[in-house]
Formats: structure tokens, C-alpha cells, sequence
């Protein structure tokens, strides 16, 4: 076209007036009036409004997923269309940025890949699908359902298994939705933290970190086990801040980590060994009479015998053996950590991802309070919190319809974020299963089986234990409903997928498990496709259910997400937040009304109200009293293989977007180039990584960033050609700790041995 | 090819990559076959080719060859890009809107075809310049700038089947046509200037 034209026309279009002006010459032809009808639709009065040249409307989001930030999000929408995110600057914390992973959050709303209409797959694992509607899907989904009711007599042959794939609260009315069809078998537990917060709970009767933002306050700083250059980046700034205050930062991992380059120390300890280490550390405090005798004699419980223990057991030689971290170190690290004022350690989750691991936050927790910096600003052993979470779960409360039968045993659902743990005067419960062991479990199930899995918020197959075990697994199923976003390899495994929603198509509020602030999560613009968020996908099935059996599903037919949202808000949330109302939140997210410092007071939610460094509670559930040494798991590999975070992706979330496949579009195994060498591997040569339960191929890349006993790989990947996957070598071997505040012990993530070799 | 064959083989393409299961993509075909003048491939399996057409078009796979126009024509692909709402606009001009507003993107191949309908039906009724501009600048600037991306993507499948590849080349054979009668109007035009 002449280039003159186009410019016109391209004027003409980007001005109202000038294409109504366009309309309005040919309504005045008639000519309108005989087109034939077709797809497009007269146009509505109102409708062209839609297209002006106001200014971009601002919407409030957050970060829905597993990360310790959680990031307030402001969106700009224009057009209907979000145009870009920001990270909201009225957020301390979040402070106007986002990482990597928050600023592609575009690129997944817009993505060409989002699973966009409900479909059902011929054949599982065939990529035979025909698109089928709402209405088809869950005709097919309540039939089972009530399929399975008539022939069990009760519905324990539907299984539920999510978790942290979106941790907007109204996102609980999964759960809700499965209550209120029945007593349903719940997979219960949490691969991420669970020993941790077992442990915290035994020694300070919660799990309550310090405000991250207080960090600044430290005078040393032990980052043991964390990488939050990769996993909390907006963390950082305060661990800068604080160095530029004066304060050491050291860090404390197996790996030389991006955390661990920016420290002013870093020590290589042995996988598994933290025990060892905080323990040496303490025994060396012992003898320098470096300990805090106030806080150990008014503050504690069981320090004297934790002493002797010490005096006993645990020599800095034999910490050094254990830990491969000299002696003379382990003694410079205790005196200073001692002597600084207030000290902190910031304890990852990585650390207590093993069989020992809820031993070694003991141990570690242990040192912290013994050296007084619990309670203290700048201080605390630092894990997590749950001071924000207490919504009302509106969503996630259900009744069960009258006559439903479930299972008679002990227990019943449990979740550390919500604290629900069932009805214990019912007469019938939710059976219970371990949500790390999936695979074994739906082996192992029966009277009745688990006949059909329902999975959200939760890619199985990339984020589950043993991949071929789940693959053997899931063919004892008799259907298998996904609902997400992206074609990943559970929903390649699914029998029917449900379109869901991104946080920007969705009404819902967010906390953090590390930071203090509430966010508010508006609809910013209308879902896209057939897409539905979750409680939407519960009245749908319910209006189903209750049309073919009235009475067999409670959960309320017709709903209204934002509606939903605001049920989530209670006094108790408003007083804490300093707010009247969820609309405040509009304005920017606020921050909750604490003392920066947990337990301030040094009272504990112990039985004895003080820190239990003796807790019988940890005795009564099969552990040691103390917070004594205990051995990590037998090698079964000549190398151990670690695999912890990207910076690029949340497990297999974000990393099939086209910006980090931009950035990281290869997997690879990392290890030193010694180990490299005693087997012939070179830079870049493919290898295979194998061990009892599986085998990936992959390129190798040399670092001394890795010790030479190990192998270093970054979780999953899905989509581009690629499946890559680490949890096919990762068994579900149990953590010692978790099943007392999440119903599951943990599983042991870095307690995993493998091999290579050339391919 | 006479007008109404026209009208007809655009309805039957545009029925054709909005059909929601076989049955619908058989009727479309059937239509196509009646509104082309040779004979269409047959199809022996019309859910085999429904599973292909949802591998190349709707998922819930990664799509190999989606059919939004910014997919192709903004630098980073994706939907509801800038061209998106170009082409919101220009069904505005015409008094038009989708059903589907900001729920399916405007750029879907199936809206753009009905959108060239209504322009040609406009244009055979009562033709003027600013609506030939409107017809050259949608034709040109944009179904000419990212359909044959999407041609040579979807040819580039493989196992396509011969029916989704006749179609492809039936709506690819149109628009060469449409664009060299642009040309040699253009071409005309310039020479009596």
C-alpha cells in the first residue's frame, strides 16, 4: 500500500473520531444494514468506548506462588490489555521491583501456549484431545463422581492432590470444593518445609521469623542454606544494607551459591551436616562461656541437659570431620556470631531437605537461642511465619452433604497455611495420605482405591518424587482431571484439563510466609478464552452435581469471585493490617502491625511457655528430646546430587515462558572439573546422570562451584521440546520431621545419590 | 472465481478454523468443497483430524501454529498484542464487534475472515475510496503481513493432514489473488496519473 495511505488510515485508526466518523458515512449509505450475518456482532453503543485513548488504568496484583517475596504487583491496563507489570513501590519490601520471574508475567497472561478450553484426551498420554465444553467436561467428571459414590458407598476414591501452585486464599476453595462433595482422600503434607516447621514448633511451640525488612538491624548475618539472590531477590537489599551498617554476611551451603560469591564468607559445608556444624559451634560457645545465661536459665527449658549433651557428645574436631569445614573456622565463626550483636541466621529450606533435616533447624535454632538473639531485632532464627494468614478460608470451609460417609480413621486433612485439620468430633474424616509419596500411595491404596485424581495449583509429574514410579502410579487411575495454565506433563497425563486463570484474571489476596505486607489481587482484565479460576470451577461442578443428584454437592452454584474475595477479610486481618476495609488495599498493600522482632517478649507457644531446648513433644512424636546430632541418609551413589532452585523458574512454573527460554533455554549438570576428569567428561560433552530409580541425559558444565562429591541440577522444565526433569532421580525417601504440623514428613530433596558418565 | 463463490469459500474457511469438534470441521469442509471448483481431498478419519487440528491450532498443547495475528506480527509473539486491537478497530470502523471481546483475541483467523466478508460484501454494494483504503490497508498491512508466516508455519507441520493442507492453500490462493488485483489496480492507477 502506498505509503501515504497507510499512514492515513493508521491515523484513522488510532483516532475515535476518526472511525466514527468512518461509521457513521456508511451507516448513512444503508449499506450496513445488508451485510450477512456472521461472527462479528453489531456494535454496542457503550463498546466503542472501549477504544479511547485514556490513560492506562492501574490495577493491584500479587505473586501468587511458592516464593518467599510474594510481590506486590501494580498492572497497567489499557485497552483491555494489560500492557506491563510493575512492582508496587508503596511495599517496602517489593520496593518498585520484580524479578525475573514477576517482570515475564505478560509473557504467560499472553502466552499463544495457555491451555485455553476445557479438553479431554482419547487415550492418556496419546496428544489426542478433543475440545469439549464446560458443560461435556463436567458431565463426564460428576458421572464419575457419582459413579464411584454408588459403588463404594462413599467418595474416598476421589483423591485431591495441590498444593503452592497458587497460594491466593480463595484458591483453599479446592479443598472446599472437595469437602463439600464428601469425605474425600486428601494428599496431605508439603514438599517444601514441612521438617523445618516441625522442628520450629518443638522449640518455640511456632514458626514465627523476624520481619526480613529488621534485617538491616544485624551485626552478622548467617545465611545457611538459602540462595536468595536466586530466590528472594528483594531480601537482598537488606542484607546489603546491613553490611554497609557494619554487619558480616556468611554464608553457610554445600554449593558455592550467587548468594554465597556476594558474602564476605562462605563456607563449604558437607550436605546434611548443618547439625554438625551449629553443634560444634555451640559445644565451642560452651567452652568459651560464650553463652547467653539470662536467656538460657529465664528464657528456656532444658538448657542444662542440651549442655551436657554437648560437653558429651560433640567436639569441634569431630564437627570439622563431619562438616569438612576446619576446626579453626568452625571456632572463628562461633565467637563471632556469639559476640555480635544481634546475630541472625536466615535458615533455607534447603537445609532441612533431608533425613536429618528437622535435627539440623534444631540444632541451628538451638545455637541462635543460645547465644540470646531470639526476640531481638536483627536477631532470630529466621525460617518462615504465619502471623498474616488468618483469613477466614470462606472458600475453603465446606459442609459435606447430608448422609456422607467417609473414612473412620485418626485424622483428617491438615495444611500449615491454613490450620484447618477437620471436624475432630465428626463421626467420619478425609482420609489422609502422604502428598510426597503420591506414587506409592496410590499403589498402596485400597478399600476403596483411589479411583480418580483431581489436581490443581500442582504439576505431579514435574514436582512429585520418583517420575516413573508416578507414571506406574497413575495408571491405577481410572481419570485424572488437571487444571492449570500450560501444557505440562501432568496435564500430559490427564484424561480431562481445565483452563485456568493467571493472577490478573482472577479476585483474590495474598500474604507471605517470610515478609509482613497484604496485597490485594484485583481482576485486572477479563479471563481469557473458556478460562476459570478455581471457585468458579467448584459452583460449576456443583450446579452439575446437584442437577443430576440434588444434595450431592453443598458448595454454592452461583458465585461471584470478587464477592469471594471479600468473605476472605475478617476484623482480626483489619486490626492487624491498621485497615477499615479490603478497599484500603486499592491504595497500595500495607504492612501487618508487629514488633519486628518475634516473640518479642520471649514468651513461646511451648507447653512450658519458654524455649524448649529439651521438648518432650519432639520425644512423644518418636524424636529426640534434645536437639542432639543425628546422621544423614547412606550414600546410594558415588555422588550426591543437589537440586535446589532457579533463578528462572518456580519449580516448573515460569520456565516454559519465551524470556526464560531466552535466558536458559538448556538444562545442564554442574560438577567440578576433577570429577569431570576421573571420568572423562569435558566441557559441554553430553552425559548421562543415573542412579536406582532413573536416568536423564543432559550437557555437562564445569565448576568449582560445586564440591567434588556432588552434582548440582535445576529442577524441572516443560514445553519447547523439553522435559527435562530432576525428580526422575529423586525418590521419595522421607525427612525425619513434618508430620506433626503439616500431617507428612517432608521428603529428602538433597539426600539423593546418582552417578555419571559419557553418554 | 465469481463474487458469491467468493463470499462462500471465505464463509466455508472461516466455519472451518472456528469449528469446535468434527463435526463442525466436517461441515465447514464440506462447504469449502462446495464452494472451490475441483474436488477436495477426502477425509476417511474426521476425528483423527480433529486431533491434528488441535495439536496445530487450539492445544491444550503448546499450539504449533496458533492462529492470532500477533502471534506473528508483534517482535516477540504473543496474543492480544498491538495488532490485536488494530484489528479490534477495524471491525469497529465497519460497526462490528466480537462476541468474544477481550476473552478471544480480535486477531483470531476466523474474525479476520469474517471481517473480509463484510468488506467485500460492503465494497460489492457500495464502494467508495475511503472504503477501499480501509479494504487495501487490511488486505495489505495486515492479512498480508502475517498470514504467510502462518502458511509457512503450518506447512512446516508434520503429518499434516491433506485436508487442513488444502485449506491452508485455498485461503493462500485467494489472498495472492486479492493482492495481485491490488497491484495492478495500483498499477493502473499509476499510469493514467
Amino acid at each position: 500500500m502506498e505509503k501515504l495511505k497507510q499512514k492515513q488510515m493508521e491515523k484513522t485508526l488510532a483516532c475515535n473520531h476518526s472511525r466514527r466518523r468512518f461509521l457513521q458515512g456508511l451507516l448513512a449509505t444503508g449499506v450496513l444494514a445488508t451485510m450477512p450475518s456472521g461472527l462479528l456482532q453489531p456494535l454496542l453503543v457503550e463498546a466503542k468506548d472501549l477504544l479511547n485513548e485514556a490513560e492506562y488504568q492501574i490495577f493491584r496484583n500479587a505473586c501468587p506462588r511458592n516464593c518467599y517475596d510474594t510481590c506486590s504487583i501494580k498492572s497497567f491496563v489499557k485497552d483491555g490489555v494489560l500492557q506491563y507489570v510493575e512492582g508496587a513501590t508503596e511495599s517496602s519490601f517489593t520496593a518498585g521491583g520484580l524479578c525475573v520471574k514477576g517482570n515475564s508475567y505478560a509473557r504467560q497472561l499472553y502466552s499463544p501456549d495457555r491451555i485455553k478450553y476445557p479438553m479431554k484426551q482419547i487415550g492418556r498420554g496419546s496428544g489426542n484431545w478433543k475440545r469439549i465444553s464446560w458443560d461435556e467436561a463436567l458431565e463426564t467428571i460428576s458421572s464419575k463422581i457419582l459413579e464411584i459414590k454408588a459403588k463404594d458407598d462413599n467418595l474416598l476414591g476421589l483423591g485431591l492432590t495441590k498444593y503452592s501452585g497458587n497460594f491466593g486464599i480463595t484458591h483453599y476453595g479446592v479443598e472446599g470444593m472437595m469437602s463439600s462433595l464428601g469425605y474425600t482422600t486428601r494428599f496431605v503434607g508439603t514438599p517444601c518445609w514441612p521438617a523445618g516447621i516441625d522442628a520450629q514448633n518443638y522449640d518455640t511451640g511456632s514458626m514465627w521469623c523476624n520481619d526480613p525488612e529488621d534485617m538491616v538491624h544485624s551485626k552478622y548475618i548467617i545465611v545457611w542454606g538459602a540462595n536468595p539472590a536466586f530466590c528472594s531477590v528483594h531480601t537482598m537489599k537488606y542484607i546489603y544494607e546491613a553490611r554497609e551498617r557494619g554487619a558480616k554476611v556468611v554464608v553457610i551451603d554445600p554449593l558455592l551459591t550467587q548468594t554465597a560469591a556476594k558474602a564476605d564468607l562462605y563456607l563449604q559445608v558437607a550436605a546434611g551436616e548443618d547439625g554438625a556444624l551449629a553443634l560444634g559451634m555451640a559445644r565451642h560457645l560452651v567452652d568459651k562461656q560464650l553463652v547467653d545465661r539470662e536467656f538460657v536459665t529465664r528464657y528456656a527449658l532444658g538448657y542444662a541437659e542440651f549442655e551436657a549433651y554437648l560437653k558429651k557428645n560433640i567436639t569441634v574436631t569431630w564437627a570439622a570431620e563431619k562438616t569438612g569445614i576446619p576446626a579453626a573456622e568452625i571456632r572463628q565463626l562461633a565467637e563471632e556470631f556469639a559476640r555480635a550483636d544481634p546475630a541472625t541466621i536466615w535458615i533455607g529450606y534447603g537445609m532441612q531437605r533431608h533425613v536429618n533435616g528437622g535435627a539440623n533447624v534444631r540444632a541451628i535454632d538451638a545455637l541462635v537461642a543460645m547465644t540470646g538473639n531470639i526476640g531481638k531485632t536483627g536477631g532470630g532464627a529466621r525460617y518462615g511465619h504465619l502471623q498474616t494468614w488468618g483469613f477466614n478460608y470462606h472458600a475453603m470451609i465446606q459442609d459435606k452433604p447430608a448422609g456422607s460417609k467417609g473414612w473412620l480413621g485418626k485424622g483428617g486433612p491438615m495444611g500449615e497455611f491454613h490450620g484447618a485439620s477437620g471436624d475432630q468430633q465428626a463421626k467420619y474424616r478425609d482420609r489422609t495420605v502422604n502428598i510426597n509419596k503420591i506414587a506409592q500411595e496410590i499403589l498402596d491404596t485400597n478399600d476403596p482405591p483411589v479411583r480418580m485424581l483431581w489436581v490443581a495449583c500442582k504439576n505431579v509429574l514435574s514436582q512429585d518424587f520418583d517420575t516413573n514410579k508416578i507414571k506406574r502410579a497413575f495408571e491405577k487411575l481410572e481419570l485424572i482431571v488437571a487444571v492449570d495454565l500450560f501444557f505440562n506433563p501432568t496435564v500430559e497425563q490427564a484424561d480431562i484439563v481445565l483452563p485456568t486463570v493467571t493472577p490478573f484474571e482472577d479476585w483474590t489476596v495474598n500474604v507471605s510466609y517470610w515478609h509482613y505486607w497484604l496485597s490485594l489481587n484485583e481482576q485486572a482484565v477479563k479471563p481469557l478464552y473458556e478460562t476459570k479460576t478455581d471457585i468458579d470451577i467448584a459452583a460449576a461442578l456443583s450446579k452439575k452435581m446437584n442437577a443430576k443428584q440434588p444434595g450431592s454437592c453443598t458448595f454454592p452454584q452461583e458465585i461471584d469471585s470478587k464477592q469471594w474475595m471479600e468473605k476472605e477479610f475478617n476484623q482480626g486481618i483489619y486490626d492487624l493490617f491498621g485497615i477499615d476495609s479490603w478497599q484500603q488495599l486499592r491504595q497500595g498493600p500495607v504492612k501487618a502491625k508487629l514488633k519486628s522482632a518475634s516473640f518479642p517478649d520471649r514468651k513461646f507457644l511451648t507447653p512450658s511457655t519458654k524455649y524448649e531446648f529439651r521438648s518432650e513433644l519432639a520425644a512423644a512424636n518418636g524424636h529426640a528430646a534434645l536437639p542432639e546430632y543425628k546422621a544423614g541418609r547412606k550414600a546410594y551413589g558415588p555422588l550426591r546430587l543437589l537440586t535446589p532452585h532457579s533463578k528462572f523458574s518456580l519449580h516448573s512454573q515460569f520456565q516454559n515462558l519465551d524470556w526464560m527460554h531466552d535466558f536458559n533455554n538448556e538444562p545442564f549438570v554442574y560438577l567440578h572439573p576433577q570429577t569431570a576428569k576421573s571420568r572423562g567428561i569435558k566441557e559441554g560433552q553430553l552425559v548421562r546422570v543415573f542412579n536406582k530409580i532413573g536416568e536423564l541425559s543432559m550437557k555437562a558444565k564445569l565448576t568449582d562451584n560445586v564440591p567434588t562429591d556432588a552434582l548440582l541440577m535445576y529442577e524441572s522444565w516443560f514445553g519447547r521440546k523439553n522435559n527435562f526433569n530432576v525428580n526422575t532421580l529423586v525418590d521419595d525417601e522421607s525427612s525425619d520431621m513434618g508430620a506433626f504440623k503439616t500431617g507428612a514428613p517432608g521428603v529428602a530433596i538433597h539426600d539423593q545419590f546418582a552417578d555419571i558418565a559419557k553418554a | 472465481m465469481n463474487d458469491t463463490q467468493e463470499l462462500q469459500q471465505l464463509e466455508a474457511l472461516r466455519d472451518f478454523f472456528i469449528a469446535r469438534n468434527e463435526v463442525q470441521l466436517a461441515a465447514a469442509y464440506a462447504a469449502l468443497n462446495m464452494a472451490v471448483s475441483f474436488d477436495l481431498p477426502s477425509v476417511n478419519d474426521w476425528e483423527a483430524l480433529e486431533f491434528s487440528f488441535n495439536r496445530l491450532f487450539i492445544g491444550p498443547m503448546a499450539p504449533f501454529a496458533p492462529f492470532f495475528a500477533s502471534v506473528y506480527l508483534e517482535p516477540e509473539p504473543q496474543v492480544m498484542g498491538k495488532s490485536t486491537l488494530i484489528t479490534r478497530q477495524i471491525f469497529e470502523m465497519l460497526g462490528l464487534q466480537s462476541p468474544w471481546q477481550e476473552s478471544l483475541p480480535d486477531d483470531h483467523l476466523s474474525l479476520e475472515l469474517d471481517a473480509c466478508i463484510r468488506l467485500l460484501t460492503i465494497r460489492q454494494a457500495h464502494s467508495s475510496p475511503e472504503v477501499e483504503d480501509l479494504w487495501n490497508y487490511f488486505l495489505q498491512e495486515h492479512l498480508a503481513q502475517w498470514l504467510p508466516s502462518w502458511f509457512k508455519r503450518v506447512r512446516a507441520a508434520e503429518n499434516l493432514p491433506a485436508a487442513i493442507l488444502i485449506t491452508i492453500d485455498v485461503l493462500a490462493a485467494w489472498l495472492a489473488e486479492k493482492i495481485d488485483s491490488l497491484k495492478s489496480t495500483d498499477r493502473r492507477l499509476a499510469h493514467n496519473e
